[in-house]
């Protein structure tokens, strides 16, 4: 994944806030916005076309899930929920036994082979998808 | 009304379990996605559960109508007037089958969780092994599953059926549903305890939920 951390921009606390969740986003009407410059590195030309265009997901973790320290990342469309759980597990530095599991809208788990861009399409609003993260050790 | 508070509810009880699948049927039958209710015969228990039906592809093979070889004699004015279906090539799938999936949702009384149990067979009632089920199961999940089937997945008769079926072992639910309850409490939405549940497990044994359920997965309370 060609992550792009902004560590020197946060968002500001109030949009942060828990709860937060998808506004009533049609697929038909969310024409994503560009993801803010904040987003991407600098020197990055995004080709263009909204099919090139990298998502905004923020991360958020639940229960006693470490923090991402960088929870903001410009993610490509066609990265599936697997790609992003391999990804969080490896950031974490998670042992083998430990599994991770990503939830839309807090409270469902896609298919590890959803696209974050249809994700987004369904879920994202403000320009992002927000996607809550948390450990577990699920099976065996 | 149930006046059940899901922090008393972490480990919920029948009467919740029934009301969550309702629920869930519900949009199930918005989206055609097929589940149904069923209960057990003197009605005092019941369960979900959705049957689909999957074509195993096989060989494509593809050969000359065998009308063709009637053909190389002489032709005869019948032959040319002989429709050309009959000189048609021909294709079949060789060893494609189709496979019943079923997949049944319970609700267990020691664990007070519900229970996923599944099976597959063919049309003539073969069951298929364990290991021929993998085969859908996606990537992410054979690794694991391959190394430590048996502790998860166990082969049991079904308490309403009594039929053998596979059982998604449910020691570990309540581990990783709790901070999904925990966290949904915190910011006061209730969630549908069986559309999270069913959207983590279901995809381990080739069960994946459209993503509408996502959205009559919480609701703001």
């Amino acid at each position: 994944m060609a992550e792009e951390p902004e560590s020197a921009l946060q968002l500001p606390p109030s949009t942060a806030a828990d709860g937060e969740g998808p506004t009533e986003v049609s697929p038909e009407t969310a024409t994503p916005e560009p993801p803010s410059s904040a987003a991407v590195s600098p020197g990055t030309e995004e080709p263009a076309g909204d099919t090139k265009k990298k998502i905004d997901v923020l991360l958020k973790a639940v229960g006693d899930t470490p923090i991402m320290k960088t929870k903001k990342w410009a993610v490509e469309r066609t990265r599936t929920i697997q790609g992003l759980i391999d990804f969080i597990k490896k950031f974490l530095k998670l042992v083998a036994s430990e599994q991770l599991f990503i939830y839309v809208n807090q409270s469902f788990a896609p298919s590890p082979d959803q696209e974050v861009g249809t994700l987004y399409e369904c879920f994202g609003s403000d320009g992002k998808l927000v996607l809550h993260y948390c450990k577990s050790q699920a099976w065996g | 009304m149930l006046s059940v508070s899901m922090e008393e509810d972490e480990f919920f009880g029948e009467k919740t379990f029934q009301r969550f699948c309702a629920e869930f049927i519900k949009h199930s039958r918005q989206i055609g996605d097929g589940w149904e209710w069923r209960t057990s015969k003197d009605c005092s228990e019941g369960y979900m559960c959705k049957t689909y039906f999957q074509i195993k592809p096989g060989t494509v093979v593809s050969h000359l109508g065998t009308s063709a070889h009637v053909q190389t004699c002489l032709p005869t004015e019948e032959a040319l007037e002989l429709p050309l279906d009959d000189f048609e090539v021909t294709e079949t799938t060789t060893g494609s089958e189709v496979i019943k999936y079923e997949y049944h949702v319970l609700y267990s009384c020691s664990y007070q969780v519900p229970v996923l149990y599944f099976r597959a067979s063919f049309l003539d009632g073969r069951p298929l092994a364990l290991k021929d089920i993998w085969e859908g199961i996606h990537e992410c999940y054979k690794t694991q599953m391959l190394q430590e089937p048996w502790d998860t997945i166990t082969q049991q008769e079904h308490p309403i059926l009594g039929q053998p079926f596979f059982v998604l072992h449910p020691c570990k639910t309540n581990e990783f549903m709790t901070p999904v309850l925990k966290n949904s409490q915190k910011i006061n939405r209730s969630i549908n305890y069986i559309t999270s549940w069913l959207s983590v497990v279901g995809p381990v044994v080739g069960l994946n939920l459209p993503l509408s359920y996502a959205r009559t997965a919480s609701q703001d309370e």
